[in-house]
C-alpha cells in the first residue's frame, strides 16, 4: 500500500486542475464560458423537445401540434409493432420471453463460469430451442407461426444470435484452414475468404434470398430465413476469420515449435496455446465485428423481413402517425443504443481481464 | 490475391446475372398450376412490403396487414378457400417482388405495380386487367379560390428533383402555356415541408402519395387536387407468365367486385340479392346459377364468398383511401364508368 503511493506522481487538487485547464487566461474563460453556453442550450433544447414538451399517452395525439415537443404517442400506440412486427396480437407473450431468453443466453455467455465447450455448447443449444419453440410453436399446445410473421426486436435478436453462433465457428475454422502447412488447402481457404469478402453484404443477401431457389433442389432451399442466416453467416466468417488470424499471426512462431517439440499434437497446440492468445490479441477487432454485424442486421430489410427498423417503418407507416416518423427512429436508435453499447463495454471489461501479463 | 479479386468480382457479378436471367426466361408455370400448388399447400402467398406504403399496404396496432392491396390479396384467398385465414402475406421489398415471383416464394404480386412493357414481355410475367390507376397529380391550398391549372399562373411548384414527376409537370404546363416556377428538391421529405411552409404554391406528386401528404397537413381540408390529372399509371397484379387459369381467377375476382359493384350488391345485402337474384346476371355472379366457379376451377359461391367477406370495389376503396378512411381521397377516376370512372367491369354471362 505504502509503496504504491509512492510510486504515484503528486496529485493536484480537482478544483486547480479545472482551474489550470479552462480558466488559465481572459481568452480561456470566454472559449469555456462560450463552449458551455452553447452545450447547455443544445442539451436544453433536446430535453425540452424529448422530456418538456412532449405528449407521451397514445390518446393525447391531438394535442401534439401544438406541444412543440416529440410525440410519443406514436410509441404509446404503436411499440407493439416496433416489437414484434407482424406476430399475432394475443400471441405476444411468447415473443416478449423468447427475446428475453435470448438475452439471458447472451448475458449468461458472458459470465465466465460458462467458459468451457461443453457448458457454452449446452447453454446455446437450450436457449436456440427455447426460442424456437416459444417463436414457433407447434410444440406444448403452442400454435404454430411460421417465420414470415416473425417481426421487430425478436427477428433482430434471432438472426443476431444465430449468425453468431454459426459464423463464430466458421470463422475459426477458415483462420486456422487459411494458414495451413499444406498449400492447397491454405490457398483454398485464402480464396473462400477473399471471394466473401469482396462481394458486398447486399448482394449475398440477395442471392440466398432470391437466387437460391432457382438452383437449390426443393429439399435442400429451406425457409428464406435460414438461407438468409446462412449467407450472412459466411459474410461474418469471412471477416472475422482475418481478425482472428491477424491475432494468430502475432503469436511468436516459436511459441508453436516449443509445443511440436513436447509432443503436442496440433489439436492440442491449436486449443492451448494458439487459439487462447490469438482471442486475447484480436478482442478488439472481433468485437468490433460483432457490433458492425448487430448493426448490419438492418439489411435483411431488403429481402423482405420485418426486423426492427422495418417494423418501426410500419409503425409510423399509417395515416395518422406519418408525421411522426422522428419520435419512432429514435426510440430505434435507443434500442440499438442499448445493445452495442453493452456489448462494447463488455468487450472492454474482457480486455481488462485477458491482460494477463501485459502490464 | 487482390489482383485475382479484381478480375474475379466483375466476371462472377455478370456471371450470377447472366444465370439468373437465363433462368428467369425459363420460370414460367404450366396452365393450372398455380391454383393446384395453392390448393396443394392450402395457401395462398401473396405480396406484403418491408414496412408500410400506405395505403396499398400497412400494419394495424394489432399487428395485422391492412391496406387496399391487402385487401385484394385477401378477395382472391376467398375465392379460392372461402376464407382468408388461408392468406398468408409474404413481406418483400420493391426490388425484390418479381425475382419472389419467379421463384414461387410468393403466388401473386398484388402492390401498386404499374404496367409496363418491359416487365410484360421481358421479366416473363403476366398482367391481370388494371385494378387501380394512380393519377399524378397537384395538390394546392383551397384558398387559392379554383382548382383548375390556369389558377397556378404565375406561382410556384414544389417537386423533387430529377423524378418523371418533374417533368411531366413541366411538359403539362408548358403545353398549356401556363407560366409556373419550379422549386426542386432533393428528397420527399424536403419537397413535403416546403410546400407547407408556403415556400411554392402547389405540389407535384402520385395521387395516393399526395393524399397520405395531404393527411399529414395541419389542416387537411385547407388542401385540394387540381381538378386536372397530369398523368395516368394502371397498376395491375403480376403473375408469372403461362398459366393462363391463374390470370383469369384474378381478372375475375377484380371483375366480381366491380359487377357487384354495377348491381348494387355489398357485404350487407348480399344475402337479399342471393335470395331474390334481380336477373341473370346476380344469379350467375352470386352463384344461384350455375358456371361462375366451374370455368375457373373454383366453388359456385367464391363470388358470394368475395363479396360477403371482403366487399365490393366501392366499400374496398372506401375502407382504405377513400371517405371511411383516415386519407379521404376522392374516388376520382378509380370509379366505375357509370359514375365518371374509368373502371368497366368485363361481362358475365
Amino acid at each position: 500500500m505504502t509503496e504504491a503511493s509512492i510510486a504515484l506522481p503528486p496529485q493536484t487538487p480537482f478544483s486547480q486542475r479545472i482551474k489550470k485547464s479552462l480558466f488559465a487566461t481572459p481568452l480561456d474563460c470566454l472559449l469555456t464560458l462560450i463552449c458551455a453556453f452553447f452545450f447547455t442550450y443544445i442539451i436544453y433544447l433536446f430535453v425540452d423537445w424529448a422530456f418538456l414538451s412532449s405528449i407521451w399517452r397514445a390518446d393525447d395525439e391531438p394535442l401534439c401540434k401544438e406541444a412543440g415537443g416529440a410525440c410519443w404517442s406514436v410509441i404509446d400506440a404503436r411499440h407493439r409493432i416496433i416489437f414484434f412486427g407482424l406476430f399475432p396480437f394475443e400471441e405476444h407473450w411468447r415473443s416478449t420471453l423468447a427475446c428475453a431468453v435470448m438475452i439471458v443466453t447472451f448475458i449468461a455467455s458472458c459470465v465466465p463460469w460458462f467458459w468451457t465447450t461443453m457448458k457454452l455448447s449446452a447453454l446455446w443449444i437450450a436457449g436456440f430451442a427455447t426460442f424456437y419453440i416459444l417463436m414457433h410453436g407447434g410444440l406444448f399446445g403452442l400454435s404454430v407461426i411460421t417465420p414470415e410473421r416473425w417481426g421487430g426486436l425478436a427477428l433482430t435478436l434471432f438472426i443476431f444470435a444465430a449468425v453468431s453462433i454459426i459464423g463464430m465457428p466458421l470463422s475459426i475454422v477458415l483462420a486456422l484452414g487459411r494458414r495451413s502447412k499444406l498449400p492447397v488447402i491454405a490457398k483454398m481457404f485464402g480464396l473462400f475468404i477473399d471471394f466473401f469478402r469482396s462481394l458486398p453484404l447486399l448482394t449475398i443477401l440477395f442471392t440466398a434470398a432470391v437466387i437460391t431457389p432457382f438452383v437449390l433442389p426443393g429439399w435442400l432451399q429451406g425457409d428464406k430465413l435460414y438461407r438468409v442466416i446462412v449467407g450472412f453467416a459466411i459474410f461474418f466468417a469471412a471477416y472475422q476469420a482475418e481478425n482472428i488470424r491477424a491475432g494468430l499471426q502475432a503469436i511468436p512462431s516459436g511459441q508453436d515449435e516449443a509445443g511440436l517439440t513436447l509432443g503436442l499434437n496440433y489439436m492440442q497446440r491449436v486449443t492451448r496455446i494458439q487459439l487462447p492468445q490469438a482471442f486475447r490479441n484480436s478482442l478488439p477487432a472481433v468485437v468490433n465485428q460483432f457490433v458492425i454485424t448487430f448493426k448490419e442486421t438492418s439489411i435483411v430489410t431488403i429481402v423482405g423481413f420485418f426486423e426492427i427498423l422495418a417494423s418501426g417503418s410500419a409503425a409510423f407507416g399509417t395515416g395518422q402517425w406519418t408525421v411522426h416518423y422522428i419520435e419512432v427512429y429514435v426510440f430505434i436508435g435507443a434500442i440499438y443504443f442499448v445493445f452495442v453499447f453493452s456489448l462494447s463495454r463488455y468487450g472492454a471489461y474482457l480486455e481488462r481481464k485477458l491482460r494477463v501479463g501485459h502490464g | 490475391m487482390s489482383v485475382i479479386n479484381n478480375r474475379l468480382i466483375p466476371t462472377v457479378v455478370a456471371g450470377c446475372f447472366a444465370a439468373l436471367s437465363l433462368v428467369s426466361t425459363s420460370a414460367s408455370a404450366e396452365n393450372g398450376d398455380t391454383l393446384k400448388a395453392v390448393n396443394d399447400r392450402g395457401s395462398l402467398l401473396c405480396s406484403g412490403h418491408n414496412g408500410s406504403f400506405p395505403p396499398f399496404v400497412q400494419v394495424t396496432d394489432d399487428n395485422e396487414w391492412s391496406g387496399y392491396d391487402i385487401d385484394y390479396c385477401r378477395a382472391l384467398a376467398v375465392a379460392i378457400f372461402g376464407s382468408d385465414d388461408n392468406l398468408k402475406v409474404v413481406p418483400i421489398s420493391w426490388a425484390q417482388r418479381f425475382p419472389s415471383l419467379q421463384s414461387g416464394d410468393i403466388d401473386v404480386v398484388i402492390k401498386a405495380t404499374g404496367w409496363t412493357m418491359g416487365r410484360d414481355t421481358e421479366l416473363g410475367i403476366q398482367f391481370s386487367v388494371p385494378y387501380f390507376v394512380g393519377a399524378t397529380n397537384v395538390m394546392m391550398p383551397k384558398e387559392l379560390g379554383s382548382t383548375s391549372p390556369e389558377t397556378l399562373e404565375g406561382g410556384s411548384l414544389c417537386a423533387n428533383a430529377g423524378t418523371s414527376t418533374e417533368r411531366l409537370a413541366a411538359n403539362f404546363f408548358k403545353s398549356r402555356g401556363i407560366e409556373i416556377e419550379m422549386i426542386t428538391f432533393e428528397k420527399s421529405e424536403e419537397t413535403r415541408d416546403a410546400y407547407f411552409a408556403g415556400r411554392c404554391d402547389s405540389l407535384v406528386g402520385w395521387g395516393p402519395n399526395l393524399a397520405v401528404t395531404r393527411q399529414s397537413a395541419e389542416n387537411p381540408d385547407d388542401h385540394a387536387m387540381m381538378d386536372v390529372a397530369l398523368a395516368l399509371e394502371p397498376e395491375s397484379a403480376a403473375m408469372r407468365q403461362g398459366d393462363d387459369n391463374w390470370v383469369d381467377i384474378v381478372n375475375w375476382m377484380f371483375a366480381a367486385t366491380w359487377i357487384a359493384e354495377a348491381n348494387g350488391i355489398t357485404s350487407a345485402n348480399v344475402d337479399e340479392h342471393k335470395a331474390n337474384p334481380a336477373d341473370s346476371t346476380v344469379e350467375k355472379l352470386l352463384g344461384v346459377s350455375p358456371g361462375i366457379g366451374e370455368r375457373l376451377g373454383l366453388s359456385d359461391d367464391w363470388a358470394y364468398n368475395v363479396i360477403k367477406q371482403v366487399g365490393n370495389s366501392a366499400e374496398i376503396f372506401d375502407r382504405n383511401i377513400g371517405g371511411e378512411s383516415v386519407y379521404k381521397l376522392d374516388r376520382g377516376l378509380n370509379a366505375l364508368w357509370s359514375d365518371g370512372g374509368v373502371i368497366v367491369p368485363m361481362i358475365l354471362d
